[in-house]
């Protein structure tokens, strides 16, 4: 599988080198993967990268906490009564279709040009699947588990702690994998209009002085910080609620 | 003496969401159950008999009438009454031996005494050696055994099971029923036990009640004098007694269903 990626890998950076040194196109067009390397050192050094890494990092992960501490509860509490969930069911399809890049132009009209509109952005793309999967969550688990525990004499605080939060966790853990996966679009399409720092607005600006190779690199990382992100974080998280607990049970 | 369960005059109706049709599960049941006492409920599909167990649970609110558990009326769930659904109750998250120990857990009993107790119930069901297993890891009779023994290390005052073995194969349902029988023999708990299934209830119960078709009521009450402790699949098969009980009940129960095949 490693020996495969590598591999393959090897084989693409050497196309597009042979490419980028035979095709008879001015530099900016495709420039060679060196040159990308080039941009990456030069950024670094000068302290450019690592700032605008930390700032596109720092928004996904503030929306990241404020699904987490907002939105899981928000979703669950919905969940929990039938004809709260059927109310509020289309309300947050509606809200998690309308995705936060469309909301851009009334944001810039509402919150200006600056941080503000790129968090509510972020923020409100990240919160609707987080919420929206939650309540999924929560509706779709059967009735007879917390019956069940009724019966052992449980209140309703210990069918929420026993039974709702762990029954709804692998939908939970989804909505945040998915609304994460959404925000960090959004982030950068936010970054690219409004932003003053981050990844988004780096390719962007980039474009303005034909500096192609910057904006491969940032396209490079945007790609690579999200596969990182997912595989070391989301997706573990993921597996390990419905692995374990055997979710394909009948 | 004052009976455990006394239900009086039990009815139950309530609208089919889709035919908006009222219908009457329940009308008018009146049935007793004693201290101690294994008390086994069959009657054709349909005739409330799981609404009659679930109103028992507290789980359904009784359009009329009442019931008294101890003398006092049920309102709500309670752990008095424990119950063994149906399906598979048992949460899939936890282990087997969290699982036994939740009853306890809600209870407030301290971890090492929950311990002893989920330990004595996992001997019992003939769980030893599964205790840190899923439940996704254990085959249908072993989940329903874990159901059984949540229940009862609660120790309620009364068990409640809803066709508990329905959904197992024949050989593990035999081998649950004897495990029940022993059960019941040990704790001398009062058990009212659900089913459709002739032979199962007549197989377990010291008395049989035999439900009408829907509107359910009480057609008929058998008693079933035969020893806990002769009460193996072997004996049940050959002893002529068993089998004079059976097809009076089989009988009752088939004039019900109208001449449709009963029992199983």
């Amino acid at each position: 599988m490693v020996v495969t990626w590598i591999t393959l890998l090897a084989a693409g950076l050497g196309a597009w080198s042979v490419a980028a040194a035979t095709l008879p196109l001015p530099d900016y067009y495709l420039p060679p993967p060196t040159a990308v390397l080039a941009a990456f050192v030069d950024l670094t050094v000068k302290g450019i990268l690592p700032t605008y890494v930390f700032a596109s990092l720092r928004r996904i992960l503030l929306a990241a906490a404020l699904g987490l501490v907002v939105g899981v509860p928000a979703g669950l509490l919905l969940g929990m009564s039938r004809r709260v969930a059927d109310f509020f069911y289309p309300l947050l399809n509606f809200f998690q279709s309308v995705s936060g890049i469309a909301w851009l132009p009334l944001m810039l009209v509402w919150f200006g040009f600056g941080e503000r509109t790129i968090l509510v952005a972020v923020n409100y793309t990240v919160l609707f699947p987080v919420i929206f999967n939650a309540l999924l969550g929560v509706r779709s688990l059967p009735p007879l588990y917390a019956n069940a525990l009724r019966t052992l004499g449980a209140g309703r605080w210990r069918i929420v702690r026993d039974v709702v939060l762990p029954g709804a966790l692998p939908s939970i853990a989804t909505g945040m994998r998915l609304g994460l996966a959404y925000g960090w679009r959004a982030l950068i399409a936010a970054e690219m209009l409004v932003g003053a720092h981050g990844l988004g607005f780096m390719i962007f600006n980039a474009q303005s002085f034909h500096l192609t190779a910057r904006i491969m690199l940032g396209m490079g990382l945007i790609g690579l910080l999200w596969v990182v992100l997912d595989y070391f974080l989301l997706r573990p998280l993921e597996e390990a609620t419905i692995s374990r607990w055997g979710l394909v049970q009948r | 003496m004052t009976a455990k369960i006394a239900l009086k005059s039990l009815g139950h109706e309530y609208v089919n969401p889709f035919t908006r049709e009222r219908v009457v599960a329940l009308d008018g049941l009146d049935l007793e159950v004693a201290d101690g006492e294994f008390l086994t409920v069959v009657g054709p599909s349909g005739c409330g008999k799981s609404t009659l167990l679930g109103i028992l649970a507290g789980l359904i609110p009784p359009t009329r009438g009442a019931v008294l558990v101890d003398g006092r009326p049920v309102t709500g769930p309670g752990r008095d009454r424990g119950v063994v659904f149906q399906e598979f109750a048992i949460l899939p998250w936890r282990t087997v031996e969290r699982n036994i120990a939740h009853g306890l857990e809600i209870q407030g009993v301290p971890r090492a005494e929950r311990a002893a107790t989920v330990q004595r119930f996992v001997e019992m069901v003939g769980l030893t050696g599964f205790e840190k297993k899923y439940p996704h890891e254990l085959s249908g009779g072993m989940r329903q055994r874990v159901a059984v023994a949540r229940t009862l290390a609660a120790n309620p005052e009364v068990m409640l099971m809803d066709e508990p073995f329905a959904s197992v194969d024949a050989q593990t349902r035999i081998t649950l029923q004897e495990e029940l029988n022993a059960i019941a023999q040990a704790t001398r708990k009062t058990i009212l036990f659900v089913t459709h299934n002739v032979e199962e209830a007549v197989f377990l119960g010291d008395r049989c009640c035999v439900v009408s078709r829907r509107p359910g009521r009480v057609k008929a009450l058998v008693r079933v004098d035969i020893p806990r402790a002769q009460r193996t699949w072997k004996l049940f098969t050959s002893d002529p007694a068993f089998g004079v009980i059976k097809d009076h009940v089989l009988r009752l129960v088939r004039a019900e269903v109208g001449g449709e095949e009963g029992g199983r």
